[in-house]
């Protein structure tokens, strides 16, 4: 029966609404990022982290997500396989953002004052790790890999459209596999040194799980709303139906639940033993009026959607997912917003406009880069052999 | 070379067999007399469990100073040995729920098995706390219930915690398992002659007809379950690593616990199934429906999980230095190089090297190499906990009160006997109960997929 379903695509521009949304966005945001940088240029740093690790989690969580369908043999999501694609193509972005940063990391990380440094025995005795001359080496190999791994595995992706050839599936299945210790690597060391080493005294196991949870629901979450939006628009190919959009959503629950309990793990172990080293950190993010922020990211980044997607018809209502894709990735920023803000402003939550800009840019930078993918490329992987199964694809 | 076509799903279960061979090869067991290996095999863990019950029949008379526990090494074997044991079950609600809610089809052959393994390693789990708090009698205590001593539990103590996840993850996974059970129970029922079995199957078979009505029910049930289990599944070694983790003793304190108990929890339990499971589908015939390429992915699981403790270990390595907190750096280099160096690289290597092996196809499908892999990770994990448990506390804040710990002759009774025991209950299960889900293989055959072609 379903046997017969045949393998429509034909390419179609995305509309110029989606080029013009992502250019104001952009550009309304780029203005705001350069006025707030020429007002205040620490703070807008900080904000610029925010926006790098954001962007972070975008591309490097999407190239995950390729990842894990070659090594699952998942074919329910081959058919929207090429959005994550698309967007891991922002990995070539993240040095630009990062170049201010880099510049104004003396404001920003403590560690870098070498006086203070000394005078302090925790610091000094951290110097092999957190130095500026290591840690410009991490960043740059970082990137590299994740690079690397793009190039890997889009361009046999790519070649696939036109050869069809299965042998590209089973070396991409390869080059997933080692892409995953490399990927747990780099993605602890990226948010040890660019979140955790903000205030250097503090330490957690955990942290490399927590900002990878948030990293792969975030991905998750733009994907949900492309893919969507780009079905609803009739952009998309036929044959993507409630199933895909059930699994998904579940998917989406799945990880909402994986943060909540990495979250809650990391807070209650720091909560009971109670040791100075450690809650001081939650006290920075308790004290202050940052009390208000905390109690916001339980119901931002746990209550709402988990009540927002529990129940089986949410995960099938294209609404509602387009909705919950969209306030969970608000809730990535808020999290991200909590985690390294209280540092910049310790007294105060810090918000204003130039909170706002860095958002918009951001967002800019996503829309823009997937309209000049989706534009080159198809927007479906037309030659994966597992295409016509993930079409099939029933619960 | 082209060995996989993926455009096509692969069989689950190989050969094509009929509804009526399934129902037949997997009722085999159940409906032949034992032979003489299974009561060979049956006296060996039989006599295994009476050493166990010697060792706590003497514990119970003499007391718990015939065990190596002594002072700072309060927590000596039985909590190691509980925390192994609740590790192996772990597997069984993996395969059954999680996979399950992952429509992973593979599963289906192996979730039976593994969810009773899962039920009978907790049940071998649970001995160990009751007599470990010296005095079982009085253990209906830890039930908070209003009592003429107006004695209440402390509930602010995660081993007040793992009463209750314990118990709440026994009670579901027993149900999960026996619902699950319903639609066999009425197949056996309509297969047996005898009368007292067919009495015993129509009781626990609820009236069962295979009707399209029951059907809809069933599944929404098992799948209700599904999703009730999995928090729960991670919910109990959770707790198992806040009995460790918030006190503040150096090594035991430190956050990445959770997911890090969890994800070695899985890698013991897969490591046990797979080792039983390999007997079980040699013995009962069952290659066709236990496959290789089932054990394989079993095995990829297995290198996965491995490698998360892996990367735990080295994330502990790291911050204890990075953390610049000096018990906590001392705590490390104590368990790498200090008297308990022997456990701790017993335990890297079986649990970390070893299975990295997996990487290499070859192995993964080679029955004899990943039998030997997943014994070595028992291994290593059993020696995981033992490692965390007895190197912290006898090295703790007070020198002059360190003390290494030798565990006594009764204690390795009880370690035997426990095995004695959940190997005695998986040989009662495979004569008494279908150790393969006859129901769900059916529905994972090739014929019975909507997208079924005759090629």
């Amino acid at each position: 029966m379903s046997s017969e379903t045949k393998i429509e695509y034909s390419k179609k521009e995305l509309p110029s609404s989606f080029g013009k949304a992502g250019y104001t966005l952009f550009a309304v945001g780029l203005v705001l990022v350069i006025i707030s940088y020429l007002v205040d240029p620490v703070r807008s740093s900080f904000n610029n982290l925010i926006m790098l690790m954001f962007l972070s989690s975008i591309g490097v969580g999407s190239l995950f997500l390729v990842a894990i369908e070659y090594l699952g043999g998942a074919v329910w999501s081959v058919p929207f396989r090429r959005i994550p694609e698309f967007l891991g193509a922002i990995i070539f972005i993240l040095p630009i953002i990062a170049i201010p940063v880099y510049f104004n990391m003396h404001d920003m990380f403590h560690w870098t004052h070498t006086e203070d440094v000394l005078s302090d025995e925790i610091l000094s005795g951290k110097v092999g790790y957190l130095n500026i001359p290591f840690f410009t080496i991490r960043v740059v190999v970082i990137f590299l890999v994740w690079m690397l791994f793009y190039f890997m595995l889009t361009k046999r992706s790519r070649l696939q459209d036109q050869t069809g050839d299965q042998k590209l599936t089973s070396s991409n299945i390869k080059i997933s596999a080692i892409f995953m210790p490399f990927f747990a690597i780099t993605i602890t060391i990226a948010s040890v040194d660019w979140i955790m080493s903000l205030e250097p005294h503090w330490f957690s196991t955990i942290f490399g799980i927590y900002y990878f949870s948030g990293t792969v629901l975030a991905a998750i979450a733009v994907v949900t709303f492309l893919v969507v939006y780009l079905t609803e628009k009739g952009l998309f190919i036929k044959g993507i139906k409630t199933d895909h959009y059930y699994s998904l959503g579940a998917l989406m629950f799945a990880f909402v639940n994986f943060w909540a309990y990495i979250a809650f793990s990391q807070f209650l172990l720091i909560y009971y033993a109670n040791i100075p080293e450690e809650t001081y950190w939650y006290l920075n993010r308790w004290e202050g009026g940052w009390i208000v922020v905390s109690l916001l990211l339980i119901f931002v980044h746990f209550v709402v959607p988990y009540f927002g997607l529990v129940s089986q018809p949410s995960k099938t209502n294209p609404k509602r997912l387009k909705f919950m894709a969209i306030w969970l990735l608000v809730a990535h920023i808020v999290d991200l917003y909590w985690l390294i803000m209280p540092t910049y402003s310790p007294e105060s939550i810090p918000f204003s406009w130039m909170e706002l800009g860095f958002p918009l840019l951001t967002f800019g930078i996503m829309v823009i880069v997937f309209g000049i993918k989706a534009k080159k490329e198809n927007l479906v992987p037309i030659g994966d052999p597992k295409l016509k199964r993930g079409l099939d694809f029933r619960l | 070379m082209q060995t996989v076509d993926y455009s096509q799903e692969l069989a689950v279960i190989e050969k094509r067999p009929s509804l009526r061979e399934i129902d037949e090869i997997i009722s085999k067991p159940l409906e032949t007399k034992p032979d003489k290996k299974y009561y060979l095999a049956l006296s060996i863990t039989v006599t295994m469990l009476m050493i166990g019950v010697v060792g706590l029949g003497l514990s119970f008379y003499y007391g718990t100073g015939l065990w190596g526990n002594n002072n700072p090494v309060g927590w000596g074997f039985p909590i190691v040995n509980f925390v192994f044991w609740v590790g192996i079950g772990h597997a069984g609600t993996l395969i059954s729920a999680i996979l399950f809610l992952f429509r992973q089809k593979w599963r289906t052959g192996i979730a039976r098995f593994a969810e009773g393994m899962t039920i009978f390693a907790v049940m071998t789990a649970g001995i160990f706390p009751l007599i470990h708090v010296g005095r079982p009698w009085l253990a209906g205590y830890l039930f908070p219930y209003p009592n003429q001593h107006s004695l209440w539990v402390n509930f602010s103590s995660p081993l007040l915690w793992d009463v209750f996840a314990v118990s709440t993850y026994f009670t579901v996974s027993l149900i999960f398992w026996y619902v699950g059970l319903i639609p066999d129970f009425a197949t056996l029922r309509d297969r047996t002659k005898n009368k007292i079995k067919k009495l015993t199957y129509s009781v626990f078979s609820l009236g069962w007809r295979h009707s399209n009505r029951h059907w809809q029910h069933y599944e929404m049930v098992y799948l209700i379950l599904a999703g009730f289990a999995t928090p729960l599944v991670l919910s109990v070694h959770t707790i198992v690593s806040f009995d460790f983790a918030i006190s503040i003793i150096p090594g035991w304190h430190t956050t990445i616990f959770p997911p890090y108990f969890v994800a070695g929890a899985v890698f013991s339990g897969f490591a046990m199934v797979q080792n039983v499971l390999i007997f079980i589908r040699k013995i009962f015939n069952f290659e066709h429906i236990i496959t290789l390429d089932t054990l394989e992915k079993m095995n990829k699981i297995i290198l996965l999980t491995g490698s998360m403790v892996g990367y735990a270990y080295a994330m502990e390595f790291f911050i204890a230095w990075y953390s610049g907190v000096q018990p906590e750096q001392f705590a490390f280099i104590n368990r790498a190089f200090g008297p308990y160096a022997w456990a701790y690289w017993i335990m890297v290597t079986c649990n970390v090297v070893f299975p990295q092996l997996f990487w290499i196809k070859k192995i993964r499908r080679t029955i004899p190499v990943m039998f030997a892999i997943a014994v070595l990770v028992n291994v290593g994990m059993w020696f995981e906990r033992f490692v965390i448990t007895v190197t912290s506390l006898s090295r703790d804040y007070l020198p002059s009160s360190w003390a290494y710990y030798t565990p006594t002759l009764t204690d390795f009774a009880i370690l035997i006997g426990s095995f004695g025991l959940f190997f005695t209950l998986m040989l009662l299960f495979t004569k008494t109960l279908p150790v393969v889900s006859i129901a769900e293989v059916k529905a994972v055959l090739e014929d019975a997929q909507p997208s079924h072609k005759d090629h």
